[in-house]
């Protein structure tokens, strides 16, 4: 659970709308399971609930379940436009003209969730720089660490 | 016996003249994540127009695609999933399933999987199992592509005893079937008679087994893409004959299943469930059974 907290303070996500004694680890994986599974399920499952994520020598990866409730949450996050956000899940870097709105505020380094025009959330990155200063609109803003276009990587 | 004057012989038998058939795309939405009005608007703006299907709530047909449906960021988003139109029915017959407890058999892939947990709008557990570990990787990201929290999965042969012992108010048994030559384009050479014998005494196990974990008043729904009778009729006549079950009522598309299979006759319940031979969907056949009120 600390790995989930961590990461959820790394957004700046005020909250999580699951309770800690609902997640069960299995094998570095992490799941939240909702009162209807919580007693039936306890070990023995390939997948089960919410998949929040895993972790893995020492690293935490967020799933997109855990990222969605995060931006729910009210997590750092930059809105994209349109062309933006299509290049964003075909695995590329976001460019400060790519940025529609920037919630909260975001330093270099910082991690950073991205939204669609609609809100969904696409995956996350880190800022490359402040993403409050004025730079060239084509120099890169977020770097993509992770992002939905990773459900068709997968199936390859 | 096979090859495809065999199984075209077969078809005629049972009513239905063969014609080589393109089933159209169809997708479903996910409602619990995006209203239909909503989700056919962002699709046009995609380049993706489509047209509603009349005998399914959430189902559309894909009418054109300027991209392909599978990579849109509204299917990655787990707004959408592509589904045959004929696959979107069997889940919608079970009644009532909000807080149900439910079992889905034959799991993985998990179009239906995650449809029933749509239909229950999260709620109530399903058990979701599959006895191919490898195929529950698909099933696994499909249930986090559309963010579903009601379902664990399990790796589980169903013909074997399920632990810990449970008893479920749904059952759906979308079972392992030979498939039919509309979705398969090499089916007629491939399928033999004994493969179809081998998959319908399969069926018969899985259907046996999961008998003794329906609750009672609980329903199973079963369903096949195959339009071989062994694997559909003749298992539900065998259902009804052995397994202390009955066939109930199910208002959907399709015709009635065929009571009498090569001069066969079978019990006359077997009109309830439905035949969908290939056309717009793939071939398909769909039953709805409970056990028996009579206590006969």
């Amino acid at each position: 659970m600390k790995v989930i907290l961590e990461f959820a303070q790394s957004v700046h996500a005020s909250e999580l709308s699951f309770k800690a004694d609902h997640v069960v680890e299995d094998g570095g994986r992490y799941f939240v399971l909702g009162k209807q599974l919580l007693p039936l399920v306890q070990k023995g499952f390939f997948y089960a609930g919410t998949y929040l994520g895993k972790a893995k020598d020492g690293k935490f990866f967020p799933s997109f379940n855990l990222l969605a409730l995060l931006a729910e949450s009210g997590g750092r996050s930059v809105v994209l436009n349109r062309k933006a956000a299509w290049l964003f899940i075909c695995g590329r870097d976001i460019l400060f003209a790519g940025i529609a709105a920037l919630r909260g505020s975001a330093k270099k380094g910082d991690n950073v969730l991205v939204l669609n025009e609609f809100g969904d959330c696409l995956g996350f990155g880190r800022a490359v720089e402040d993403l409050q200063s004025k730079a060239e609109a084509k120099e890169i803003a977020v770097k993509n660490v992770s992002d939905i276009g990773d459900f068709l990587r997968r199936e390859r | 016996m096979s090859g495809k004057a065999f199984f075209e012989n077969r078809y005629a038998k049972l009513g239905w003249v063969f014609e080589d058939v393109r089933p159209r795309q169809a997708i479903r939405i996910n409602r619990t994540r995006i209203a239909n009005c909503d989700l056919v608007e962002r699709l046009a703006i995609a380049g993706v127009t489509t047209e509603k299907i009349p005998f399914l709530e959430y189902g559309y047909w894909v009418e054109s695609s300027k991209v392909s449906v599978g990579a849109t960021a509204e299917y990655l988003l787990g707004l959408y999933s592509i589904q045959d139109a004929a696959a979107q029915i069997p889940a919608t017959l079970f009644t009532d399933l909000k807080k149900k407890l439910v079992w889905d058999t034959c799991a993985a892939p998990g179009g239906k999987t995650v449809q029933l947990s749509d239909l229950m709008e999260n709620s109530g557990p399903i058990f979701a199992t599959d006895v191919s570990k490898r195929r529950l990787f698909a099933l696994s990201n499909h249930l986090e592509r559309c963010h579903v929290s009601n379902v664990a999965v399990f790796v589980h042969d169903a013909t074997k005893p399920l632990c810990p012992k449970l008893t479920f108010d749904r059952i759906l048994l979308d079972v392992p079937c030979s498939g039919n030559f509309a979705s398969d384009k090499s089916w007629f050479s491939r399928r033999t008679e004994k493969d179809v014998r081998r998959n319908a005494e399969l069926q018969r196990a899985l259907l046996a087994k999961s008998v003794g974990y329906l609750a009672e008043g609980g329903e199973i729904v079963y369903s096949t893409c195959s339009l071989e009778p062994e694997e559909d009729e003749l298992n539900m006549d065998w259902a009804v004959r052995h397994l202390n079950l009955e066939i109930q009522e199910i208002d959907c598309k399709g015709e009635p299943g065929v009571s009498n299979v090569f001069g066969q006759r079978l019990d006359t319940s077997i009109e309830n469930s439905r035949r969908i031979w290939p056309a717009e969907t793939q071939g398909f056949f769909v039953c709805k059974l409970g056990r028996r009120r009579d206590g006969s």
